[in-house]
């Protein structure tokens, strides 16, 4: 079991020909939290993962694991794995052997390959031919082939694609489990928010190769309000504001409360004499927030980056 | 080092192509020295002697020729294996994942230059057995003499490098030309139709015919085997001086595309 290091991007950019792919982009990627690093197709994730990985050479700035450059790691695999695309294998060779192939490289026994077959859920499809193999099977046997080295820092691109809602619901625990468990560094690239809302602890959003915003899932959406609707909601902003809670009272007479406590609301209306015709907490549509980052041009997200 | 070469190794016998190609090397071998044994055993190729249109040599190019018949079809082989080694990585985007395990690429080239040169020195001993068991057979048979001196031992010790050379030269094509596909119909082309046609054209030009046409590889493949000559007036390096410019050329081919490879963003 190896813990994850810290992956440290810093001023990375990379122009082709004119067009830049990726904009003078800053993050860090936590051991033991799962990092979501989101965008829209094009946005420049998979170029910034591949510079990450020493694959693509930045036009300027560093990528560092640990400190060190992918490219002047001591053992490759041992310190990062990484999925890229779910098809990067020979149609013509099986799943086992692409990993015998890879393990070899990284000086690995074919133990650790069976034993990841196992884990990953492949072993009846170990000895079919890779271009047999469902989008989904692709997925799993790029996820074992990025685990062989037992590594502390995962880098994986789109691995929910192509999966079934179950094999989602797995990936989920299991990336957990990596990283709540290991303390594993994993840093997932997704162009759907909503597909990994709920495994993710930290986001990075970036947009047209620019970062957008950074910081806790939790934050994304700031902090949740209430909605209240009641006969006069002027009076119970008053009230409310005289018990120290902001209120706002929107186009619809509804009146947003920046609190979520409930119980202060509903005393504060019902000492006011005013009735409660609904009460609930509610959050931002994150889904909503995500394409009004990722949607505006470059200049526009530069302005609203935020860094917790 | 031995882990990337053990890899390269477990790449190219995983997939289905080897024991195609060790078919196709061990049948050419064992054909062309079965047909070669009988034409160059016929009327009219006496030691030395020869007849209008009739290849010429002695008893040791004789044998030799029987013995290397397979090699021309051989090195195509090895050609191919050559380019789809790199080819396939670059089509199934493969050369991500070599890469990563082997982020150093010279180093991971340069383990690839091994392996080639491994599997290209085993299909040379599988070609041989074929050749020489078929060869020896059939000379004996005509009357020939199989083993006429040591220098046959030479030529067979040389066809293995040979073919080893030519898998790099394959190599080297199949990195300069992108397309997997292209890459083999050039390579193959080049070598049995282009460089024949230009090692004619140069055979009106005394500069070319004596300076450049034998140094071109296929020519200089049969410099190294020494083989029987289809034109007397053909200028032929010796079997040295083969071998140098066929190094040469794989050294070059190779050479520049492994260092294209390291130089390359791979997307």
């Amino acid at each position: 079991m190896t813990v994850g290091a810290r992956l440290e991007i810093s001023g990375l950019t990379k122009r082709f020909g004119g067009f830049v792919a990726v904009d003078s982009l800053s993050f860090v990627v936590e051991p033991g939290r799962i990092t979501g690093f989101l965008g829209p197709n094009g946005a420049g994730k998979t170029t910034t993962l591949r510079m990450a990985l020493g694959l693509v050479r930045p036009t300027s700035g560093t990528v560092t694991i640990d400190g060190q450059a992918y490219a002047e790691l001591a053992d490759p695999l041992g310190s990062v794995g990484a999925a890229l695309e779910a098809t990067n294998f020979h149609p013509g060779r099986s799943g086992r052997d692409h990993l015998r192939v890879m393990a070899a490289a990284g000086g690995i026994g074919d133990r650790r390959v069976d034993e990841l077959l196992e884990l990953t859920g492949i072993p009846a499809f170990a000895r079919t031919r890779a271009g047999n193999y469902s989008m989904g099977m692709r997925q799993r046997l790029a996820l074992a082939t990025a685990l062989l080295g037992d590594p502390g820092v995962l880098i994986l691109d789109e691995p929910a694609n192509g999966l079934d809602p179950e094999g989602i619901r797995w990936l989920r625990g299991f990336l957990r489990h990596l990283s709540a468990d290991q303390g594993k560094t994993i840093l997932v690239s997704s162009h759907l928010l909503q597909e990994v809302a709920q495994t993710v602890d930290d986001v990075v959003i970036i947009a047209n190769g620019a970062l957008v915003r950074e910081g806790p899932m939790a934050d994304l959406g700031g902090a949740p309000t209430a909605l209240v609707r009641t006969r006069d909601p002027a009076a119970l902003a008053e009230a409310l504001a005289a018990a120290g809670v902001t209120a706002t009272v929107g186009l619809d007479g509804e009146l947003t409360v920046a609190s979520t406590d409930l119980t202060l609301i509903g005393d504060t209306a019902l000492s006011a004499g005013l009735p409660v015709w609904e009460l609930r907490t509610q959050r931002a549509d994150i889904e909503e927030l995500f394409l009004s980052l990722t949607e505006g041009n470059r200049n526009t997200g530069a302005t609203e980056r935020t860094v917790a | 080092m031995s882990g990337a070469v053990r890899s390269e190794l477990l790449k190219f016998f995983t997939t289905r192509l080897w024991w195609g190609m060790a078919i196709g090397v061990f049948l050419s071998g064992a054909a062309f020295s079965l047909l070669f044994g009988i034409l160059l055993t016929s009327e009219g190729v006496d030691a030395g002697a020869g007849m209008g249109g009739m290849p010429t040599g002695d008893a040791v190019q004789v044998a030799n020729s029987v013995y290397t018949g397979g090699l021309a079809v051989g090195y195509l082989l090895m050609l191919t294996i050559g380019v789809i080694q790199i080819g396939s990585e670059y089509r199934h985007s493969t050369i991500s994942g070599t890469f990563l395990a082997g982020p150093r690429r010279v180093r991971t080239m340069l383990a690839k230059v091994l392996a080639l040169l491994v599997i290209g020195t085993g299909y040379g001993l599988l070609s041989l057995i074929g050749s020489v068991a078929v060869g020896a057979i059939t000379l004996n048979l005509r009357g020939a003499d199989a083993f006429p001196s040591t220098e046959v031992v030479r030529t067979l010790a040389l066809s293995l490098l040979v073919l080893g050379l030519w898998a790099l030269i394959g190599l080297g094509v199949g990195i300069l030309i992108p397309n997997q596909v292209a890459a083999l119909l050039i390579g193959v082309g080049v070598a049995w139709i282009v460089e024949p046609l230009l090692g004619l054209a140069m055979s009106a030009w005394d500069f070319g015919r004596e300076h450049i046409a034998p140094y071109l590889p296929s020519e200089a493949t049969n410099a190294v085997v020494n083989a029987v000559q289809n034109s007397p007036d053909s200028v032929r390096l010796s079997w040295w001086g083969g071998a140098l410019a066929l190094i040469a050329w794989a050294a070059a081919l190779s050479g520049v595309g492994i260092w294209r490879t390291v130089h390359r963003d791979v997307t």
